[in-house]
């Protein structure tokens, strides 16, 4: 009887644990990944006056609180029957680049880069962006300081840098200053140089890496406008594992194409399509999808990125470089909107009022995949149904049969390493799991490796 | 100088909290080192011997309140850090429903689930109900805010690393607002969403329910000042935490008695979803619950019969 445990995993977002079961042969029967914390935000709410929502579901995730906040909104929008105009749509598009700016920064630099720059087998106490700031300053200052422009974009916008409030339904509380929109833009210009520059490293962060690491096979899901890139207002497209088109939604026509389940052995719900066949979203799905990226350093990337993986990427560990992509097009949009003399219009919200339809649903692309908010209230606008799909859990089967694929090859002799548990711990970490917005969950401590005897089951 | 920071029930948001601090993390870290921090870093268990831990969120299973009694033990000083660890935060609006039901209607009761969906049973069990940290450990110093604010963080964390205890605002968001009173006529209670509220007079005056009054400060009022009613993130002003004859509802409806010259039994025919636009924050705190006058209990009881 054999049980191995990593627990938690580290430098994600939230609390999981990897279970490994062994058989007689000391062989690697089966894996998972388990999700330890349940919330409950889909049941809490209900009762909730719907406008509340927005400054509520933030609190899912400190890192993607503003996608909940922007999903959320665009939700009630339709509820109230309130649409913003333009500087509010504009104000809202900014903070869901700027949201991808500091997430994505933190996650490529802050908790995925050390595994390649300082290691994957350094020590632990090293292996992380406190090593960065020793080993690499120049990196680490470069990270913190293009992450700040995320946050103060997010605060100037969006209120607070974590947790904003400021998407109300009908657009948005306030407008932008020109003072704010100078400041914003001369930091947005000096991110992007950083940004540019980084892409010298991070086209080669992975040359040294067994790209079959946590190899698996799905379909993909993300939004696309007109074909191109696109976090908000587009269409979310579907594709098979072979890279055909499976079909698209925009709306409460999300329910046919999906369906969720649940395993015993995890509070992390599991989204499949309703074909029984099982997919993925983030930065890699968004680039399988789109035809581009629309802006020139981002495009000039993607074309490096397709020609080195293809047009259609299976690889797991190549989202490391897809959320760089990402990062370069949401630092070259901030600019390009923060230039927009529209962006500081001083009509930013649509006045609203009484309950206009009885369900809304907010869809737009979080850091981590496609986000859908779905609300059902009475007429008086207080919550009777409340759904809410978000990227790690429609991740969720690919990540736990990537750690079963990576464990595989790294248990010898039914023992994990040390080194050998970051590596299946390193294949999460390209899904950047957001565990916090997967189980809608309460706390932190719910991703833990376990390697358990198959003999046990 | 060891410092740890432990995560419960939460969404990591107090540790991005500290990461905001951007380039002045760099000076802490020269001064002291990180030795636990699960979200950047692999170190699994706190070790022995830290100077200054920081726990984040609020206690809701069994994981969680044994992660809190090993920190405590094994640090010198204890800070509840943020509004989850100091009165429950959001997680504690899941007392509103009895851990089966909140369970049921997670796995088989929304839309895209299936009503004979497997219940995960081989994972942490709930407690009875949400805590916040004080409610089952000593704590050194207190926190509060969802997240607390880089500007104050700027000042507090260093002063802990040199072990010096300063003298900040210990005042409600109203004295942080720029908003002026005015005079109050014809007032009627408004929902938050409603009418675009003018920049210049008081939120609770124009008939919103901005929670300003009765919660404690160091945001620099950002939601009034972004023409956004308080929700009290922060957790209650000092006047409600020191009496106990004073709670976020009573003293909210009485301050709008005052402001109005409606009655008390007037205003409240007003209120809608007490427990969302009062409590979202102090739900799961002990020491606000405990209050003869609040209004948790009965919404507790009421919300899960």
């Amino acid at each position: 009887m054999t049980e191995i445990t990593i627990s938690p995993v580290t430098r994600i977002e939230g609390h999981a644990r990897v279970r490994v079961w062994l058989n007689d042969e000391k062989q690697v029967e089966r894996a998972h990944f388990s999700v330890v914390e349940l919330r409950g935000f889909e049941k809490f709410l209900i009762g909730a006056a719907v406008e509340e929502a927005p400054r509520i579901t933030p609190r899912i995730c400190g890192i993607c609180p503003t996608s909940h906040h922007l999903a959320s909104a665009m939700a009630v929008d339709q509820i109230y029957g309130v649409t913003p105009p333009e500087t509010g749509r504009k104000l809202r598009e900014l903070l869901a680049h700027a949201q991808c700016i500091h997430s994505h920064a933190i996650h490529f630099f802050m908790l995925a880069a050390p595994d390649f720059l300082i290691g994957h087998d350094a020590p632990a106490l090293s292996r992380n962006v406190l090593g960065m700031v020793k080993q690499a300053p120049a990196i680490a200052r470069n990270a913190i300081e293009v992450r700040k422009l995320g946050q103060r974009i997010t605060e100037a916008v969006g209120g607070k840098p974590i947790h904003p409030s400021n998407a109300v339904p009908g657009g948005m509380s306030r407008p932008l200053e020109e003072a704010q929109r100078t400041a914003l833009l001369a930091m947005a210009k000096q991110g992007l140089a950083i940004a540019g520059e980084g892409w010298a490293l991070a086209r080669t962060l992975l040359d040294a890496t067994d790209m079959n690491l946590g190899a698996v096979e799905t379909g993909f899901m993300g939004m696309v406008r007109d074909g191109g890139y696109t976090l908000s207002d587009g269409t979310v497209q579907i594709t098979g594992k072979d890279g055909k088109p499976l079909g698209s939604f925009t709306g409460a026509d999300y329910v046919q194409h999906i369906r969720e389940y649940s395993e015993p052995w995890s509070y992390l719900k599991f989204v499949k399509l309703s074909s029984g066949e099982h997919y993925r979203v983030g930065p890699q799905a968004r680039l399988n999808l789109c035809r581009g990226m629309g802006t020139p350093l981002a495009d000039a990337a993607l074309k490096e990125y397709r020609a080195r993986f293809g047009a259609f990427v299976q690889a797991p560990l190549a989202a490391n470089l897809a959320r760089y992509v990402e990062f370069l097009a949401s630092c070259e949009r901030t600019v390009q909107l923060l230039e927009d003399p529209a962006i500081t219009g001083t009509k930013v919200r649509e006045p609203a009022g009484k309950v206009v339809n009885t369900r809304g649903v907010g869809i737009l692309e979080a850091p981590r995949g496609t986000l859908i908010h779905d609300y059902t209230v009475d007429e008086r606008g207080f919550i009777r149904e409340c759904n809410l799909i978000v990227a790690t859990c429609q991740n969720s089967w690919a990540i736990d049969r990537s750690v079963e694929q990576a464990a595989r090859g790294l248990v010898t002799d039914g023992v994990l390493t040390e080194a050998a548990g970051n590596r299946i711990e390193m294949v999460i970490r390209s899904y950047d799991p957001c565990i916090s917005c997967a189980t809608h969950a309460i706390g932190k401590r719910a991703v833990a490796i376990e390697v358990l005897d198959a003999i046990n089951i | 100088m060891k410092i740890a920071i432990e995560e419960l029930a939460g969404c990591s948001g107090c540790t991005i909290a500290v990461l905001d601090l951007h380039e002045a993390l760099l000076e802490i870290v020269e001064k002291a080192e990180i030795v636990y921090a699960p979200v950047i870093m692999d170190v699994k268990e706190p070790p022995e011997g830290i100077d200054i831990a920081f726990v984040t969120g609020a206690v809701r299973n069994r994981e969680n309140e044994e992660r809190l009694k090993l920190i405590r033990k094994r640090a010198k000083t204890l800070v509840a850090f943020g509004t989850c660890a100091c009165y429950g935060g959001i997680s504690g609006l899941s007392m509103l429903d009895s851990p089966e039901h909140l369970i049921q209607h997670v796995f088989r009761g929304v839309t895209t689930t299936e009503a004979d969906a497997v219940i995960p049973s081989d994972v942490p069990p709930f407690l009875y109900r949400a805590f916040a940290v004080g409610d089952l450990a000593r704590m050194d110093y207190y926190i509060t805010g969802c997240p607390p604010k880089e500007m104050y963080l700027k000042k507090i964390l260093p002063a802990l690393l040199a072990g010096e205890v300063l003298a900040l605002s210990k005042k409600s968001v109203c004295s942080e607002c720029d908003r002026i009173m005015g005079s109050v006529e014809g007032w009627k209670m408004k929902r938050r969403h409603e009418g675009v509220p003018d920049r210049e007079h008081c939120l609770l005056g124009q008939g919103y329910l901005c929670l300003g009054a009765v919660t404690f400060g160091r945001c620099g009022a950002s939601c009034p000042h972004s023409n956004v009613p308080c929700h009290g993130c922060n957790g209650p002003s000092l006047d409600i935490l020191r009496e106990p004859c004073r709670d976020i509802y009573n003293m909210m409806i009485r301050r709008i008695a005052d402001l109005t010259g409606h009655t008390e039994a007037e205003i409240e025919k007003e209120m809608y979803d007490v427990a969302h636009t009062f409590y979202p924050f102090t739900i799961g705190s002990l020491i606000m619950e405990d209050k003869g006058i609040s209004k948790i209990r009965d919404l507790v009881r009421e919300r899960s019969r």
